[in-house]
């Protein structure tokens, strides 16, 4: 490579420079100081596209293929959130018809694919038969409390007792936010009920598990 | 994996299979086996959502799994395999081109579904035929399945691996996994069904409906009662045989171009001769004589045996090299010829990338590329001189193509010391590595064109959503009678300039499209080529 000029100030490579081909004395092209663009010119164009009736044939099954996997069981979509306002239009927009649920053939796959029972959330109905188990202090008291109020008031917060029982057995965090929610419920009916007693400065003091003894 | 394949098959999971899928594709193709706490715990996703996205993954032969001896089952993601996505509308057309409609809806169905067993094929392509036939024709089951046998006789559909009898006791528990066997024998064997019946349209008269109701109420009910007699017994589409199917058209085509028609036509009769006997790796097609290939010429064609004669040794002396003669047997009455399909491959690499060569670089450039090609290793004075290009223009264009890598130099010193002085530099052109560079460039483009092609739908979508809206109105208002002039009203709900722009999105989507299946047909030749060398002993 070019050395560092003793001789004279002139730089000087260790190899003949003519071998490739840069005649003596002439000036060398320029040094490349940043990379590449990004997007650099092209000086040769493109060949056209091939037609014919084969690649149209292949274009349209290509983009009928994609619309087609989009509608599949197979396309496990992000679940955006509901539009704010209910839109007009929506009723001539074609509805998406449910797509058929895919169950797997599940002899061929590692038995931990198989979601466990536990999980499901379908059928907390019948399941009221065993809800008979009571597992904390805290479902005792709500136990206590949903016996005192009206039939319909019951089964709601039952199935949702139910819920956050099937759901204690899996994910903890699952379960917390039906509870909360439970007890909001639960707190807007008492605070309904009891403003008839007003309670005035006792009630908000006591804490959401010693409401039953508000009530009484 | 590189960089360039990792971003495209994230592309294609998402596109086709949605993001979760995406994510979890991506992320087993990036850092390898992964047993499934692995998964959930670097995606962050929920366990549900990553069992429902590996339960698809494998139904599509995207993902194995593999049970380790310590008890717990590793996932692996095959890469080529999601690369092959963007390959299925040729599959499809393929199979149309072979075996008609029939045909191409079953590989379709195969490929949109993974793995299916073959009653449910047939089933659900007779439906689909009957939808477009006339009014009162359905399409039997009979005829699907006679064209099921057919795609299984010539390979192109193959079974799944089954999941193994298992005579446990039931003191040992069943295996966390199954391990998967398939017996060579049985992969194209057909199971004898009696699949008896016809297919149904979506909308029939009232008849037909009770029977439909019955028979659906059957089949919920059959379904847990008896399972079908083809049970467990699933089919895949074999990509494999494809491949060896597109090799055979590119070298049929490739004797065409170069001498005629007649000698492609011998060239594509030994191929077919040998299509089921040969495996899609091998180096030759099995040796064959002429009098087998006289035989099995088509009706239309003809020729006298010596002619033949002539063609098989005109191919066989052709610098090409892709029919080699491998002997003569009977006393120099019968030739023994045979295809040699790696040299056949390197031909149409090299033609590619001679090609691209061109159309990057121009004409010059393409001469000096083909010289070194031929004469190995130059250097820059022979260059020159070979080429018969002025210096200066021969020295940039070297310079040009060193820099893309399509040449590289080769130091041969004359002294121990490496002295550049000293030392012979000569340029060369490594085919297999450039044909590696090239088709890593290939992806590249196929993932900048996808993306594209999302960036300009999604600019759009406002304007593609109000004409999705306004054609559902017209087809509503159409289908309850409405005037012409109302119907004119609603359709001037989109004005000129929105139609127009609407028009070159249509243009342009289309444009995209078609160019990537026109890369992916490069893509398949290098990756043929590069798939053959490392197959050598």
């Amino acid at each position: 490579m070019a050395g560092s000029g003793r001789g004279r100030g002139r730089a000087a490579f260790t190899f003949n420079i003519e071998a490739i081909g840069f005649a003596k004395g002439a000036s060398l092209p320029e040094v490349v100081c940043k990379p590449p663009p990004l997007f650099p010119s092209t000086d040769n164009k493109p060949v056209p596209l091939k037609t014919g009736e084969g690649e149209d044939y292949m274009l349209a099954l290509k983009q009928d293929l994609r619309g087609t996997m989009k509608k599949m069981p197979y396309f496990l979509a992000v679940e955006e959130d509901r539009e704010a306002i209910e839109r007009y239009s929506k009723k001539y927009l074609e509805i998406e018809k449910e797509r058929a649920a895919w169950t797997p053939d599940w002899r061929r796959l590692p038995r931990e694919m198989k979601p466990s029972k536990k999980t499901k959330k379908a059928g907390t109905k019948p399941k009221k038969a065993k809800s008979s188990e009571l597992k904390s202090n805290l479902d005792v008291l709500k136990k206590i409390e949903e016996l005192e109020k009206k039939d319909e008031e019951e089964e709601k917060s039952e199935d949702e007792k139910d819920k956050t029982k099937d759901k204690e057995g899996e994910d903890d965090e699952e379960a917390e936010e039906p509870e909360e929610y439970d007890e909001e419920e639960h707190e807007e009916e008492n605070d309904y009920i009891s403003s008839y007693f007003e309670d005035g400065d006792d009630f908000g003091a006591g804490s959401d598990d010693n409401m039953d003894e508000a009530t009484y | 994996m590189t960089q360039a394949e990792i971003k495209l098959c994230s592309l294609l999971l998402q596109e086709h299979f949605g993001e979760i899928v995406e994510k979890i594709g991506t992320y087993l193709i990036r850092t390898g086996t992964q047993p499934l706490r692995m998964i959930v715990n670097d995606t962050g996703l929920s366990l549900d959502q990553v069992k429902k996205a590996l339960c698809v993954l494998i139904q599509h032969n995207l993902v194995t799994y593999q049970l380790q001896k310590r008890g717990f089952v590793e996932y692996e993601a095959q890469c080529k395999r999601v690369l092959r996505i963007l390959r299925y509308p040729r599959y499809i057309y393929t199979a149309k081109t072979l075996y008609n409609d029939t045909g191409e809806l079953i590989v379709e169905e195969l490929l949109l579904n993974g793995k299916m067993t073959m009653s449910a094929v047939v089933r659900k392509v007779a439906d689909r035929l009957t939808e477009t036939m006339e009014d009162g024709k359905t399409m039997d089951y009979a005829d699907v399945s006679s064209t099921f046998v057919r795609l299984a006789d010539t390979h192109f559909v193959q079974r799944c691996p089954l999941v193994p009898e298992a005579a446990e006791t039931p003191e040992v528990p069943p295996p966390p996994a199954p391990t998967l066997v398939i017996n060579e024998k049985d992969m194209y064997a057909v199971p004898k069904l009696n699949l008896v019946g016809k297919g149904k349209r979506r909308r029939s008269c009232d008849e037909d409906e009770n029977h439909e109701h019955k028979a659906k109420k059957h089949k919920k009910d059959g379904e847990d009662a008896e399972p079908p007699p083809d049970d467990g017994i699933y089919w895949q589409v074999n990509i494999d045989r494809f491949h060896q199917h597109f090799r055979d058209q590119g070298i049929v085509s490739a004797v065409a171009n170069r001498m005629d028609q007649t000698s492609s036509e011998i060239v594509r009769t030994m191929l077919r001769m040998s299509e089921v006997t040969t495996s899609s790796s091998a180096p030759y097609t099995q040796p064959l004589s002429s009098n087998e290939i006289f035989r099995s010429l088509p009706a239309g064609y003809n020729i006298v045996k010596q002619v033949l004669d002539q063609y098989l040794t005109l191919l066989a002396d052709d610098p090409l090299e892709f029919v080699g003669k491998s002997g003569d047997s009977g006393g120099g009455m019968y030739t023994v010829i045979c295809t040699d399909l790696h040299k056949a491959l390197a031909s149409l690499a090299t033609a590619t990338l001679e090609s691209i060569v061109e159309e990057r670089f121009g004409s010059r450039c393409a001469r000096i590329f083909r010289l070194l090609l031929r004469k190995k290793h130059l250097e820059q004075k022979q260059v020159e001189d070979f080429a018969m290009i002025p210096a200066k223009e021969a020295k940039d264009m070297l310079y040009k193509m060193l820099s893309e890598n399509f040449v590289s130099l080769q130091e041969i010193p004359k002294t121990p010391d490496h002295a550049p002085s000293r030392t012979f530099y000569l340029y060369t052109v490594n085919i297999l590595s450039s044909a590696r560079m090239l088709l890593h460039r290939c992806y590249k483009s196929v993932a900048n064109l996808i993306e594209r092609r999302q960036y300009e739908t999604k600019e759009n979508k406002r304007l593609l959503e109000k004409s999705q809206r306004v054609e559902a109105i017209l087809a509503s208002m159409q289908a309850t009678g409405a005037e012409d002039v109302q119907l004119q009203e609603i359709e001037e709900m989109i004005t000129a300039p929105e139609r127009q722009q609407l028009e070159n999105l249509k243009r342009n989507v289309n444009k995209i499209d078609a160019s990537e299946n026109q890369v992916d047909e490069t893509i398949f030749v290098l990756e043929s080529f590069i798939e053959s060398t490392l197959k050598k002993p």
